[in-house]
């Protein structure tokens, strides 16, 4: 009892010592500072004058109509881009889960996407996207769909759909990764019990391979749905949240209010009340879906 | 049903491994049918193509006459339990057993009472609401047991059901299945490399080594009567020992094994057979317990040599034998105390030599 920490333990801390130090400033500190931040009132427009606000900030959110249309945006992004990442992945996987010639060339291909930056994934789409000589509109007039080129992200109605598209293009391999590695995990000779059972392959698929999927099934969801719920790179490079406010989403909105009208305070509560839904979200689906599995 | 027949089966898998080769064999109906082999002779697949989870490749195979190498495994009317048992890991132990039911489509209060049933013959009904994570390793082994039971099968398939439990219960284990055998009235066939359990469950084993059948016979025919070397060495434990030598014919009628100082005097049956083979070289095998220091009969019946080691094992003890450099291993009683280096001569019991050909080691006397 006379020494608290042994010599393991303070070796240990040595060796730490500079990462914790580096978190401590790069993370701990900003996430600290910027919750402290949204209790004021800063403008960069009017330096001088940073009154404390209390909760307004945050309830001046729930007044402000952007708000809720951006939180609108978000929702369709994240639900259309989760939905269609499951299901692609869920096809892909069992598809390379099976033995074919080529198999192996193929997986590789599949996970380019994955290895892009998002960055210059949005770069590529916003080139496939153009109105003057992107490859959408060259496919489609070649094959004649189009009579002439269209302005794709120019059209309110599609615009957040194929943002939507670029997302999930991204997301499909990690997505695939992950539901590979539940389906392989899922030993052979329970396939074999169950065709003794009697069962056809609709129900070995029901009985067995979902069953087994479903750990997997949950990351996707989760991991997913957080990353579409934060997204900012696409809607950045490709719309900067237009036309009108078609692609505003709330990672959006928190972006023009801190940077562009320079209202750090606001900025700040939103930032904190995206991560909370964030977060809120991902434990109720872990509840929620781990009890059953 | 169901006898089985398999006609010169053979299993070649896709990479061209030849894991089962010309494969005869005749299972009667109800019978307890044993396939004991070393791990990957092939035990596995041959259960397998019963099952037909594994395609026949060469040959017919027949359930009552009635070729079936084409049948899916769900119209067969057979039931297996696997070696890992193969739960759905998140089915309750009810949804386990009943789950082959209800893939029949049996009605529902049907399937009720018989996985009750079931579950009571095994004494399992206290987990029928349990996953098969939340048993113990002898809980899953009942619940695999059960699962295949509850479909009253024509054939029941079991791939070393018994290889995941600890020795106890694996020991109370074989008695229940052979019970259940009893009570079910149906053909059992049951995998193992355990000579043990072998020997005490079947009504017939069939011996493999690399695909192919060594030997086919009661646990008596193939302990007592081996055909050959492998299956003379593949039971008994310790296993048997081999001493090569060669036939020596005197006076037209005494007919010995020799080696060295060492002369055995061959009797009755085995006597007869060798009388005219003077001279050859053979395999003399002596199984652990065919020897006895108490009785002293005739100098023909000694073998001489220097003890090496001794283990005790309970109820007898095993004693590491030096003769002429080669390490024999006998069972004797416990009572006999021997130190180490200690010349020691030991009687052999002449009626149970066996006498394999020293080149192919087939068997010359059975
Ligand atoms: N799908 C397969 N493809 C190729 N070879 C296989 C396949 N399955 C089994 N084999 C080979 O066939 C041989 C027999 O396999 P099998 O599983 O029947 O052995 P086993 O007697 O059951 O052994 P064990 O006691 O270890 O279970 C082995 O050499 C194995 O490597
Ligand atoms: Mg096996």
């Amino acid at each position: 009892m006379r020494r608290l920490f042994g010599y393991e333990e303070r070796s240990a801390a040595i060796f730490l010592a500079p990462v914790l130090a580096v978190l401590m400033g790069v993370a701990v500190f900003p996430i600290l500072y910027s919750f402290y931040l949204s209790f004021f009132r800063i403008k960069l427009t009017r330096p001088n004058r940073t009154p404390f606000v209390g909760l307004d900030n945050y309830l001046d959110l729930f007044t402000n109509d952007l708000f809720w249309v951006s939180v609108a945006r978000t929702v369709t992004f994240s639900v259309v881009s989760v939905a269609a990442i499951l299901a692609i992945s869920l096809l892909v996987s069992l598809l390379l889960n099976q033995n074919f010639r080529g198999r192996r060339v193929l997986s590789t291909i599949l996970l380019v996407p994955w290895a892009i930056p998002y960055v210059a994934n949005a770069l590529m789409w916003k080139w496939i996207y153009d109105s003057g000589y992107g490859a959408l509109n060259g496919i489609l007039y070649q094959l004649d769909f189009i009579d002439k080129y269209m302005v794709w992200l120019g059209d309110q109605d599609k615009t957040i759909f194929l943002i939507a598209n670029a997302f999930v293009w991204k997301e499909v391999p990690l997505a695939t990764i992950l539901l590979l590695v539940s389906l392989k995990a899922i030993p052979s000779d329970l396939y074999q019990a169950a065709r003794v059972d009697g069962a056809g392959v609709w129900q070995r698929f029901i009985h067995v391979t979902l069953p087994a999927m479903k750990p997997g099934f949950m990351l996707v969801l989760i991991y997913e749905t957080m990353m579409a719920i934060r997204h900012f790179d696409l809607f950045f490079i490709l719309t900067e949240g237009g036309p009108g406010n078609a692609s505003h989403v709330l990672s959006w909105h928190i972006y023009v209010e801190t940077f562009r009208n320079l209202s750090f305070g606001s900025g700040a509560a939103m930032s904190y009340v995206l991560a909370l839904v964030t977060f809120a979200l991902s434990y109720t689906f872990i509840r929620s879906l781990g009890r059953k599995v | 049903m169901a006898g089985i027949r398999f006609e010169s089966v053979g299993k070649k898998y896709s990479n061209g491994f030849h894991a089962v080769k010309d494969l005869n064999l005749d299972i009667r109906d109800k019978e307890f049918l044993v396939l004991l082999g070393p791990s990957g002779c092939g035990k596995s697949t041959t259960l397998n193509m019963i099952a037909g989870l594994e395609e026949v490749s060469d040959g017919r195979l027949l359930f009552d006459d009635q070729m079936v190498n084409y049948m899916p495994p769900h119209r067969r009317d057979v039931a297996m339990v696997f070696q890992s048992y193969a739960l759905y890991p998140h089915k309750t132990v009810f949804d386990n057993i009943a789950f082959g039911l209800q893939m029949r489509k049996v009605p529902r209060e049907e399937t009720a009472r018989r996985v009750q049933d079931a579950a009571d013959k095994l004494e399992i009904s206290h987990l029928l609401d349990r996953r098969p994570s939340q048993l113990s390793g002898g809980q899953r082994q009942r619940v695999a047991l059960g699962r295949a039971m509850v479909r009253n099968p024509a054939v029941f398939l079991m791939d070393e059901p018994l290889s995941n439990l600890d020795a106890a219960l694996r020991i109370s284990m074989r008695a229940e299945i052979k019970d259940l055998h009893h009570a079910m009235q149906t053909t059992f066939v049951y995998v193992t490399h355990d000579q043990a359990e072998a020997l005490t469950l079947a009504d017939r084993i069939v011996v493999m080594k690399d695909g192919v059948v060594q030997q086919i016979g009661t646990p008596d025919d193939i302990y007592e009567r081996p055909q050959n070397t492998f299956v003379a060495s593949f039971l008994g434990n310790p296993p048997i020992n081999y001493i090569d030598g060669a036939v020596e014919v005197s006076d037209g009628e005494t007919v010995s094994f020799v080696r060295g100082d060492l002369k055995l005097k061959f009797a009755g049956e085995t006597a007869r057979k060798l009388a005219s083979s003077n001279g050859r070289e053979i395999r003399l095998g002596i199984r652990a317990e065919d020897v006895d220091e108490t009785r002293s009969s005739g100098e023909d019946s000694l073998i001489r040599g220097k003890v090496n080691s001794v283990l005790p094992v309970g109820s007898d003890q095993f004693l590491g034998f030096d003769f002429c450099g080669e390490e024999l291993f006998f069972r004797v009683g416990k009572d006999l105390d021997h130190a180490l280096g200690e010349n020691v001569a030991l009687s052999v019991d002449l009626s149970r030599l066996h006498v394999f050909d020293k080149a192919s080691g087939a068997s010359l006397i059975w």
